[in-house]
């Protein structure tokens, strides 16, 4: 064999060589970490909807408490978690202004008012959107009621049973959280009436 | 930084030089300028700053040890590939370790961990010393790189994280009645804040030139 052939196939080796060795040592770790990932993100999930039910835990016995109050109904792909106390809880996810909302929202037994919202993840503008992560944002929404529907009015009007505080310097954080919510809480309850 | 009085015989030797040349002398942020977009976005809570820091010091030390061990054998023609391969792989196990064990970390910095892999710092020790040097010291001048980054990265996220949430490492430090600085919690109040250090640090390197 020529040089030439003999340095492509020196090149040809080497990369099959470097893929396989490096593809095998990066599925070792997928194994050694995929079951640690999955159960961060179940914790993760399991102790938002704890909290969204107001259903007191400690970090350790959290799957227990999990298992032993909450009911988990599943209903047209969407979960719906049940807590003793006939509260629901159940996810959103949608586009907010930057980036995907998630998070959990519980309602009251009654089925008319919320009871909490957290959210999980969002991507909106730190010091403006994303405050509508924070409790202190989120608490206003206690015992609003949902239907028709949930209204976002400029900050510090709020005075309706039906209405919330949106953020001042972040009018499409808060439109898009206020469409997120209204669609996912129709959907839902429909759902749970039938 | 110190005068060179101490130990002259120490201070000459090559590991030495590898070590702290990336921690000062050829500085990846105000020398090379190399990193600045993870930088702009990662710090502004000082926590993200350092498992950034620890990941990209990890990162470089160890891919450059490897660029380097396999210095002989890398085709010249397909090296950029390779380098690309090796770090890869080391910023994949980073990912994959945070997510395992630090989930809320991983969660704050979100696709910066896997964008270390563009993060020229790396590509550039591979090529410019770790391809030509033994691997010992292609480890050390990684580990220094590293070091010297995530001294920048710990510098700008202190003052960010103070001026734009009043708090350090979560806990607070302004009075209450403190009005946060919100430009210096996105990227351009970091842009602004970097200028201010390029420009402080080259005022000193300068001096002890």
């Amino acid at each position: 064999m020529n040089s030439r052939g003999s340095k492509t196939l020196h090149i040809f080796i080497f990369v099959i060589v470097m893929g396989t060795v490096s593809g095998i040592f990066l599925v070792g770790v997928n194994l050694w970490t995929a079951p640690l990932i999955a159960k961060n993100e179940e914790i993760k999930i399991k102790s938002a909807v704890l909290d969204v039910l107001e259903i007191p835990y400690t970090k350790p016995d959290l799957l227990n408490v999990f298992q032993e109050k909450v009911r988990e109904i599943k209903k047209e792909r969407v979960i719906l978690y049940k807590g003793p106390d006939e509260a629901v809880a159940f996810e959103f996810y949608g586009p907010g202004l930057w980036g995907p909302v998630f998070g959990f929202v519980s309602i009251n037994s009654d089925l008319k008012t919320i009871r909490t919202i957290k959210i999980l993840h969002q991507e909106e503008t730190p010091g403006l959107g994303a405050r509508i992560a924070e409790a202190a944002y989120l608490n206003q929404f206690r015992n609003k009621e949902f239907l028709p529907k949930l209204l976002f009015v400029p900050q510090g009007k709020s005075s309706a049973k039906n209405e919330v505080d949106a953020i001042t310097g972040a009018t499409g954080s808060s439109r898009a959280l206020e469409r997120l919510l209204n669609e996912t809480l129709q959907k839902n309850i429909s759902m749970l009436q039938k | 930084m110190p005068k060179k009085i101490i130990k002259r015989s120490f201070k000459h030797t090559k590991p030495y030089k590898a070590l702290t040349t990336g921690m000062w002398q050829d500085h990846p942020t105000f020398c090379m300028v190399l990193g600045i977009c993870s930088m702009l976005a990662i710090t502004n809570r000082l926590d993200n700053a350092i498992a950034m820091g620890v990941g990209v010091t990890f990162c470089t030390a160890f891919s450059s040890l490897f660029v380097s061990i396999f210095r002989n054998t890398i085709p010249s023609r397909v090296r950029m590939l390779a380098y690309m391969v090796i770090i890869a792989t080391f910023v994949i196990c980073v990912d994959r370790f945070l997510k395992a064990y630090f989930p809320p970390i991983s969660e704050a910095m979100g696709p910066y961990v896997g964008l270390i892999i563009t993060n020229c710092i790396l590509m550039g020790r591979a090529e410019a010393y770790a391809v030509k040097n033994g691997p010992w010291l292609s480890f050390l001048d990684g580990v220094g790189c590293g070091v010297g980054y995530s001294f920048m990265l710990v510098l700008m996220a202190v003052v960010r994280e103070i001026i734009g949430f009043g708090t350090l490492l979560g806990f607070r430090v302004m009075p209450e009645t403190w009005t946060n600085w919100v430009v210096m919690t996105i990227a351009p109040g970091a842009f602004f804040l970097l200028g201010v250090y390029l420009w402080i640090f080259r005022t000193i390197a300068k001096k002890t030139e």
